[in-house]
Parts: C-alpha cells; structure tokens; sequence
C-alpha cells in the first residue's frame, strides 16, 4: 500500500481508480509537494525522499510538544507554499483567449451579411471566450472552431484552463477602457477570482456542475455537455401529455394482479377442467421430471422487466436528476464533430439542495431516458451477479457535497430475467435432474 | 512573522457559493480560526491528480456564517465587484500591469536560476561518474573504497531527478536553446506571464465599499451543533463521504485524524433507533465516535443563532461489542 501511494505522488498521471483507497477521501500532506515547487530552493526541500510521510502517518489529537507544533507548521507552511504557486504562462508556448461578455460576436471589422442572420457565428451560443489563433495539444477535445480559426470555449472549459494554468484570459478593452498603443498589448490578464465571478453561474454552470467537471478532466476523462444541460429544456415532441415526473407503471412480465384474478375466474368457470388448480394444486398432479417446469408454473408474481420499460426523451425529466453531462473514457477517442455514445451519463445532485434520495418516478424517468445497455460480453453470459451489477440501464449520479463529490452508479436491474432454475450454476443440491433417477437392479 | 490580514476578510460570494482566491487569508483562518473549507481547484504544478488540489477554497455557509458573526470576514458580491473593471483608472491599470511584469520577470529569474543548478548537478553527477570509472579501473584496494563511500552519495542524489517533476517540461520543446541562455548566466530574455490569483488589486478594496457587502449568509437547521463545535476548537469538514453530516476533526485535518462523525438533530425530534444504531455501528466501524446533538432552544424569530448555539448538548454514541 505504501508503495501504491507513494507511486500516486511521484507520477501524477499514473491511474489512481486502481489504489482501493481514495487518498482524495482524506487531506493530504502537503509536504509531499514541497519538490514541485519553483520558489523553495531545493536545499530546503526534502531530497531524501525516502523519509516520506506515509498515508495515516498522522497524530490522534493535538498536544503541548514543540515536535508537534514545529510538524504542524511546517505541513501548514508547505500547504502554503504549493497553493501560493503562481500560475505562469511561458512566452512561446501562452495561449491567449479573450472574454467576450455577451456571447460569440464576429470579429471585429466584419460586416455581417444577411446570410449569417439567424446563424451567428457558428457555435454555442453559451461560449464567452475565444482564442484568436488556436494551436497546441493542450486544447484537444475542447472549444469549437469558428469560420475565422478562433477556437470557442465553453465557460466550464476557459475556467478549467485558466484553473490549471494552460491559458491566459484577457479582459476585452471595451470592458476596462482603451489604452493608449505604445506597447502594443495591453490588455489586462483575468485573474482566476474574476475568472469564476464572471464563469461560474453563467449558462447554468454551477459550482457542483464545475467541480465534477474538473473532478473528471483531471483524471483524464473527456466530459462534454448532454443535452439535459438547460434545466429548462422540453422534449420537443411532448409524450403523449404526461407530466414528467408523472411514474408510468412499467410493463411487467408475468400475469400480474389482473392477470392472476381473471386466471383464477377462469379456473372457477370451469372448474371441472383437469387442468385447473381450482380443483387441484397449482402444479397439478402426474409425474413431473424436471424443477424447471414445477418452477415455471409456479410463477405467479410479476415481475419488472426493464427491457420493456418505455424509451423517454432525456429531457422528460426533472433536474436535479437527468443528464448533464457525457464522459468517455480516456482511451476513447472523441471527436465533437461526432460524438460516439458516451460511456458515462452522469447527473449532478447538491446536497443542499436535493436532501432526500431520488423518487421512484424520478428515478425511472432518468433511467428511461438512457438508451438499453444490456450486460454483454463473455464474462458478463458467465457471472450472474455481473449480470445483475450491469443492469440494462445505467446512469451515474455525482452527489456533491459542498465541494466534495461522490460517484452512485445507478444500474436497473432485472432478477426476473435470471431464472435460477434455468441457469447452469443453479444450485441443485444431491437431487439432479429431478426426482427420477433410473436405478438399476 | 505570520501574515496578518486587515479585517474583516472578504469571502467572495458567487453563484451561491463562498469561495476564497487568497492563500494568505486561506492560512490565517486555518491557523487562527480553524476553517478549513474544502479546496476543490486544480494545483497548476499537477493537474492531472485529484489527490492534492488547489485555489479556490469553498466554505461552507455554517463556516463563512461563523467567521461573518465573528467579525473576521464579510461576504461580497464578486460579480457586482467586478463591474469595478470598467471604472479602473488609467493609472492604476499602467501600475498593475508593471506589477505583473516584475512578478513574471521574477518567476522566470529563478526558473533559469533553478535550471542552471540543475545542470551544474548533472554536469557534476558525470563528472564523478567518470572519475569513478577511473577509480575502478585501478585494482588498488584503498581507493575502490574510496570509490564505494563516493558512490554512495550519488545514489542520493540519483533519486532527486526523478521524484522532481520538472513542470515546465510541456512548456520548453526544445531545451537545449533555453539552456544555453542560463548556462552563459544571463537572465532569460522574456518575462513570463502571470496569471494572479485574485483581482485585487487592480480593483479596489471591497470591504470598504458598503454596496458590495451583502447579507449573513442562510445556514441549515444543524448550524448551531456546528457553531458549538467550532467553538470548542474542533475542525468541521462536511461529512457526507462518511455518512454524516459533517466530520470532526481535534485538530488541523494536515496533522489528526477525525474523532467524530456529528450529525444534527433537533431537540424535540423523534430519533429513528435504528439511524442511531447505524451511526454507532458506522463510526465504530471507521474508529470514530457517532456524535449526535442539537440545540435544545427552538428557532427564534431573528434568525439570531447565538442563544440556540449556547444550548446545544451533544452525545457520543459508540458502539460496545462485547
């Protein structure tokens, strides 16, 4: 374990979903940094690195011991110095973006024609910042190009650039006033406080929206918006009037109550029928040679199948709980020109806000508006309970809590489908294959 | 010696949420007021981690609520700040950006400062490498010991490289041009540029504009346990992780694990024995105490929580298995 943690620190890219403890979950001593860091000259940092602090190396409670205070301050000191890290922009390699407070606007000089009249410029129109000339990797997978080669940023996406240092946002000079040209550019850079008060809360990114998203980009997922972004967003072709947190009783397989009533009249209409159990046990009687078929007579209770649940537009749902957001894997490759089916569909709940866990009609109506994904694959036909984690819809909801999010995989689940009496790994006990056993005399 | 702001402290308040942008007030009130919030940034030396994070610093309203009722802090409107930019002086906005030009100018100084020592090591590490390679191939017993005891130290050394990440690895695709600068002791010939952390300055100071001052921020039913336990020194994190509502920690979270799980309740609330017993089971579980409590005064009509707070009563619930 020790050598787990301390390969987290030394490569941060290395996968941390494979260490079964989340360090995240706990603070962590910053002293670990304290190499990382550009203004502590080397000779004060630790270089014996060997003598690292190691995960739950930590005291029960405080005491009057100078040795605790001085290890104090120096964790204090060290936290001190990793945050206080500026945020610094090399000459050759900066990326300059600009703010545009109203949205995406033309480049200046340009005449709009009637042709771009209900068209704009050609990109979201939740977009506030753009980069005249975007080059470099850092930017893949993000912002959306315009006709004039300015790359867009949503604004999730500029602050999470700024956040980790990869671009420099300006303020617009129609916002802070001209100066005069003498340097040529003399804009003012946009702090990373201006950044969030201008970001944050624009186009519905709200803090939990952005600290899951930033949550996700670090570890290397790609995270675009789904289309349950707006919290006002209809379906378009409103399903046949029912209000969305209307609960629409899922098609059930089996008889059901109703079914299991007009069996029973039938059975009382004729009750002389040699198959009715009015007249006999439900299995009835003769010789039976397998528990599969006393089973599937013996099935009466309905059960849910989700496969025959409704398909419900993702909007037909009421947020807190429906889509915001589609990631993928890091290891797939994402074009937004054509997005594959996401590998994720998560949700956003502030616990502030939404204190209770979802409904039942909630719940369906967010698992409905996912499309089937039914357990497949080999190990999937072999292990039941995989079968039944998988579920054949699945949704993730990311649960916040005043900036500490965690992850609920929600999977709808189907035991009506996994006849125990069916399956090969069906315990059987010593009585194989019924009752019959042809002996020999 | 350790920074000491003016008060009040101002917290920013955007889109509903408190944040801080500065590491100096982040340290003074986790040194002197035992807040921590909870850091939810990206650290621009590693972005790809989650384990260690950065600025902003979000608080939760119970604790930006004690430091407003305190007097150490007040909330501004940051978007309504802002608007400030438009009105900024052209002389002001002439010395900010000097500002920020020395700043670069000084990062960058010791970006190739720290390169230059970082070659010398390397150009020394071959160097006594090539000595040592000498060393050995004398057969005389004496100095081959001598050989062991030097190479022992480079070892040390050895380790420095890789456990330092030089960040700025991305930034500098041709390497050998940048040092050739430093190595001839000249400072780079271009600043870097900074982005700061926080707009004020160029904007004024928002404490002492009234209209920017908003409100005492909402808290939730479970404030005044939260007050109470701020008050009695603990650091409060919100709990949900853990299964309740917020963890108690004796101490800095840097330093002491936590000691309880608190969960609020009202005084005259009916207490399913079953939540009680999952708590117990639960902190016992994770070698914590399940603290359970509340103010036995109801709510009163200003909204003032000071006399529900000094009402609280607190029990810990552990679960003995014999």
């Amino acid at each position: 374990m020790a050598d787990a943690d301390e390969d987290v620190i030394r490569a941060p890219g290395a996968d941390t979903s494979q260490i079964d403890t989340d360090l995240s979950d706990e603070t962590q001593d910053f002293r670990l940094l304290s190499h990382l860091n550009l203004y502590v000259p080397p000779t004060l940092t630790d270089t014996t690195s060997t003598s690292l602090p190691k995960r739950g190396e930590k005291d029960f409670e405080p005491n009057p011991t100078e040795f605790q205070a001085d290890v104090l301050s120096a964790s204090r000191q060290a936290m001190h110095n990793a945050l206080a890290h500026p945020r610094i922009h090399n000459t050759k390699n900066r990326v300059i973006g600009i703010y545009a407070p109203d949205g995406p606007i033309f480049p200046d000089g340009y005449v709009e024609t009637p042709k771009d009249v209900g068209k704009g410029v050609g990109v979201a129109p939740d977009c506030c910042i753009y980069i005249p000339s975007a080059k470099g990797s850092v930017f893949q997978g993000i912002g959306q190009a315009d006709r004039w080669n300015r790359l867009w940023l949503l604004p999730e996406e500029a602050l999470y650039m700024i956040e980790r240092g990869s671009l420099d946002i300006r303020w617009p000079t129609s916002m802070t006033g001209t100066t005069e040209e003498e340097e040529g550019d003399l804009s003012i850079p946009m702090s990373l406080q201006a950044a969030y008060a201008c970001m944050l809360g624009r186009a519905g990114l709200t803090m939990e929206r952005y600290t899951v998203y930033t949550g996700l980009k670090r570890l290397g997922y790609s995270v675009f918006r789904a289309s349950g972004w707006d919290d006002s967003a209809k379906p378009e072709t409103p399903t046949t009037g029912d209000e969305p947190d209307a609960y629409t009783e899922p098609r059930q397989r089996g008889p059901g109550l109703s079914g299991i009533l007009s069996c029973i009249a039938n059975w009382m209409d004729d009750p002389f029928s040699t198959a009715s159990p009015a007249a006999g046990p439900l299995v009835g009687c003769g010789i039976h040679r397998s528990y599969g078929d006393v089973y599937r007579r013996m099935s009466l209770i309905p059960w849910y199948d989700p496969t025959l649940a409704p398909q419900r537009d993702p909007l037909d749902t009421i947020a807190p709980f429906r889509v915001v957001f589609h990631v993928y894997k890091p290891s797939t490759s994402v074009k937004r020109s054509a997005l594959p089916s996401p590998d994720f569909r998560i949700a956003v709940v502030n616990t502030r806000e939404q204190t209770t866990i979802p409904t039942l009609p909630q719940l369906s109506a967010l698992l409905q508006g996912t499309p089937i994904d039914p357990p497949t694959g080999e190990k999937m036909e072999r292990l039941m309970y995989m079968r039944l984690r998988h579920g054949y819809r699945n949704v993730v909801l990311a649960v916040v809590d005043q900036g500490v999010s965690s992850f609920l995989r929600i999977g709808d689940a189907a035991f009506g489908k996994e006849k125990m009496y069916d399956s090969k790994n069906a315990p059987r006990g010593q009585k194989k294959h019924g009752n019959y056993k042809p002996r020999k005399r | 010696m350790d920074f000491q702001p003016t008060l009040p402290i101002p917290i920013s308040f955007i889109s509903g949420r408190y944040l801080l942008f500065s590491i100096d007030f982040v340290t003074y009130l986790r040194r002197e007021h035992n807040i921590c919030g909870v850091l939810t940034g990206t650290l621009p030396q590693i972005p790809q981690q989650n384990v260690f994070l950065g600025l902003p610093l979000e608080l939760m309203p119970e604790e930006a609520r004690v430091l407003v009722d305190k007097g150490v802090a007040c909330i501004v409107d940051e978007a309504k700040a802002h608007q400030g930019m438009q009105s900024l002086l052209e002389e002001d906005r002439r010395k900010y950006l000097r500002e920020l030009e020395s700043q670069g100018l000084h990062a960058s100084r010791i970006f190739a400062e720290r390169k230059g020592q970082k070659k010398a090591e390397t150009l020394k590490k071959i160097a006594e490498k090539k000595a040592k390679g000498k060393a050995q191939a004398k057969p005389q017993s004496e100095e081959s010991v001598n050989a062991a005891t030097a190479t022992s130290e480079p070892s040390a050394a050895n380790d420095e490289p890789a456990s330092v990440v030089d960040f700025f690895a991305g930034d500098t695709p041709t390497p050998s041009t940048s040092s050739k600068g430093t190595s001839t002791g000249t400072p780079a010939a271009q600043a870097f540029h900074v982005t700061p952390a926080t707009s004020y300055p160029p904007l004024p100071d928002p404490t002492t504009s009234s209209e920017l001052i908003v409100f005492r921020p909402d808290v939730p039913s479970s404030y005044p346990l939260f007050a109470h336990m701020h008050s009695r020194g603990y650091f409060l994190s919100p709990g949900l992780r853990f299964g309740c509502q917020y963890v108690a920690y004796p101490g800095d979270p840097l330093r002491f694990h936590s000691h309880f799980l608190v969960v609020s309740s009202e005084w005259d609330q009916e207490i399913d024995l079953m939540d009680i017993i999952i708590g117990g089971r639960l902190g016992t579980g994770v070698k914590k105490g399940f603290l359970l409590g509340g103010p036995r005064q109801a709510k009163t009509e200003d909204g003032s929580e000071i006399e529900r707070t000094e009402s609280v009563r607190t029990f810990s619930i552990e679960w003995a298995g014999m």
